[in-house]
């Protein structure tokens, strides 16, 4: 260690591995695949994340702030098939403001019961994985919901339409995470959380209401899903009640890969949405190199595990815990 | 789920007090489905089913639902063997575990039929009779409905169901074993799964559509995943070039079709499938010769015939 070089590469990796892993990958791939780094294949691996991403977005204040919210997965199928299913009986304005409001509602149930009953975040948002499930299943009786007036519907602009050229999905993903990272970043809010997260008592002898920020902050991961939800519902023009089963795990992997850590207090919006493009872009390469996608898995494990540990050996200045 | 098997019982009870009356013999017939209300077919499906048993007045029948739960299925099935009903009709929820408690049921005595979906070959032995749809079958015709599509030549792709299924394994291999027979000229460049899903089929198709320069074709093993494949080939612009071909034909799928969109698929209604189980069993029961496969048909469905068929409600 008492090499200066030697302790400059393990700050840059500290400091920035998870935009070297991500160079690393975009290399990778361009080598065994020509189509890997077309514009429309960008445009593609991007479009797609979005649904991902902007749930990570809320997902990663949700963290940042000491908690986990695993019901997003659940609760993007029920805020697509409310907002897909409501779309031809009261119309797209309406529909999507109902949508947001009852997603809004589900997000204060979270934020309730972990922000004011202080109960464990991982219990709650585990119930209520299934619970929301439950829920789009009465709502539908099981039937899968469909938009009929596929052509003309102004609705198709979230998935499918483009805005100055640039695919909306894309403009919604990365406009959302431009300004909530400056939220969390410059603002007196974005520092609350912060505080909130990486130390509770601290936080609370200072004067700030952690049950109120705690409960936004799940309204806020809310807020994200139903976006996701329009998005995902538009792209789509229909929706199956578990189309977001297992989106949960996708989502916290980016929010990992991104450097945010589980504990609370520390992260960034703006490396969650590298993370994200790291799982968007491993899932393509490997489909481009014809593997089966559910490679991806797999590789996304190994991937998470290493910037994990590469995370925190940087920290400690060794690989190994130095107590056995 | 526990308030559908309150009910299921409390109309049972309602049943047996009625049936006293009934001179003719009546069949008890219980039936423990998959996950009733996981998809529109089987929704669809139970209701066509107790439809199909209150019409027949010879018919009292124990409507259970596993809830995609193979231990809540075994412990239905030992249920229905303790009530003692004249035949059990099940709905796998895993075609391997719940061979042992089919077994139970023979050695009671009670014919089992199975329904939409095989049990493993080793339970074969112990029940009376399948009902279903033929997936290879099904497979066999996607691929002649694609062959006809592209006049015999082409380079398609493949978008299969989740791996693991009877379902997306027979499908897929009834079409890749026909298509080389009917349409050598024709080749299947590379299969993906997309889960029944209509959003993973679509990335698929995205991920397809700009891997391959050329594609004439897409078989989907389902029309919910085909149109999710449709969607992505409009959004690139080359819906026009390419032939979408599914199976089970969904309202979706249907419309898609009616605009000339989507060239084919396969019609298998959830309708004929819960009658053509009643009907199996109670051909069993009457102690007629019914095969050890009992396949209810499934055509073809294209633009052009399609003003016979009914539009799915699914």
């Amino acid at each position: 260690m008492a090499d200066p070089r030697l302790k400059s590469i393990g700050d840059l990796l500290a400091r920035q591995g998870i935009l070297i892993a991500f160079a690393i990958f975009l290399v990778g791939f361009a080598v065994f695949s020509d189509r890997f780094l077309t514009p429309e294949n960008l445009e593609t691996v991007i479009r797609q994340a979005a649904i991902i991403g902007v749930m990570a977005i809320g997902v990663t204040v949700v963290v940042i702030g000491g908690n986990l919210d695993l019901s997003v997965g659940s609760m993007l199928s029920f805020s697509t098939v409310l907002v897909v299913d409501l779309h031809d009986k009261i119309g797209p304005e309406l529909a999507i403001i109902v949508m947001l409001a009852a997603t809004l509602v589900l997000g204060a149930i979270n934020g309730f019961l972990v922000g004011v009953a202080r109960l464990n975040s991982l219990i709650v948002t585990l119930g209520m994985l299934s619970a929301i499930q439950g829920l789009t299943l009465i709502y539908t009786g099981g039937k899968n919901v469909d938009i009929l007036d596929q052509e003309t519907t102004w609705f198709a602009i979230f998935g499918r339409g483009h805005i100055l050229g640039i695919a909306t999905p894309i403009l919604m993903f990365l406009g959302l995470a431009l300004f909530m990272h400056v939220v969390m970043a410059y603002t007196p809010f974005g520092r609350r959380v912060y505080a909130v997260g990486g130390n509770p008592t601290a936080a609370v002898f200072s004067g700030i209401r952690r049950s109120r920020l705690v409960f936004s902050t799940y309204l806020i991961s809310a807020f994200t899903t139903g976006i996701a939800a329009l998005i995902l519902g538009s792209r789509v023009m229909g929706s199956q009640n578990n189309v977001g089963q297992g989106y949960e795990l996708l989502v916290l992997a980016g929010v990992i890969l991104g450097g945010t850590s589980l504990l609370g207090g520390s992260g960034n919006i703006l490396k969650t949405v590298i993370g994200v493009l790291i799982l968007g872009f491993i899932q393509n390469g490997l489909l481009l190199m014809g593997f089966p996608y559910y490679a991806q898995w797999l590789v996304t494990w190994v991937v998470i595990i290493l910037a994990v540990w590469l995370d925190i050996a940087a920290k400690r200045g060794r690989l190994l815990s130095p107590i056995a | 789920m526990t308030l559908k098997l309150a009910a299921a019982l409390v109309a049972t009870t309602a049943l047996i007090g009625a049936s006293g009356a009934a001179q003719a013999e009546t069949y008890k017939i219980g039936i423990t489905q998959n996950n009733v209300g996981v998809d529109s077919y089987q929704t669809t499906y139970e209701k066509a089913f107790i439809a199909a048993a209150d019409e027949n007045e010879n018919v009292e029948a124990v409507v259970l639902d596993a809830g995609g739960d193979v231990a809540r299925q075994i412990a239905q099935i030992q249920d229905l063997i303790q009530q003692n009903v004249d035949a059990i009709i099940i709905w796998p929820t895993n075609g391997k575990a719940v061979v042992p408690a089919v077994r139970k049921a023979h050695q009671a005595g009670i014919p089992v039929i199975v329904t939409n979906s095989n049990i493993a070959e080793e339970g074969l032995q112990f029940i009376a009779s399948f009902s279903g749809p033929d997936n290879i079958t099904q497979g066999a015709r996607s691929a002649e409905l694609m062959c006809e599509a592209l006049d015999g030549k082409g380079k398609i792709v493949q978008i299969s169901g989740q791996p693991g299924y009877t379902t997306a394994i027979e499908r897929a291999k009834g079409f890749e074993d026909r298509l080389p027979e009917v349409c050598p000229d024709v080749e299947l460049m590379e299969t993906q799964p997309g889960d029944w899903n209509r959003e993973k089929s679509q990335r698929v198709m995205e991920s397809f559509l700009v891997k391959y320069d050329q594609i004439d074709g897409v078989y989907a093993g389902d029309d919910n995943m085909g149109v999710g494949a449709l969607n992505a080939a409009k959004a690139a612009g080359r819906a026009g070039d390419i032939a979408f071909v599914g199976a089970t034909n969904f309202a979706v799928g249907y419309e898609a079709m009616a605009r000339g969109e989507y060239y084919g698929s396969i019609y298998q209604s959830p309708v004929d499938d819960a009658e053509a189980a009643l009907k199996t069993a109670l051909d069993v029961l009457a102690g007629k010769d019914v095969p050890a496969l009992n396949y209810f048909d499934t055509p073809k469905i294209t633009k052009a015939n399609m003003d016979e068929f009914d539009k799915p409600v699914f």
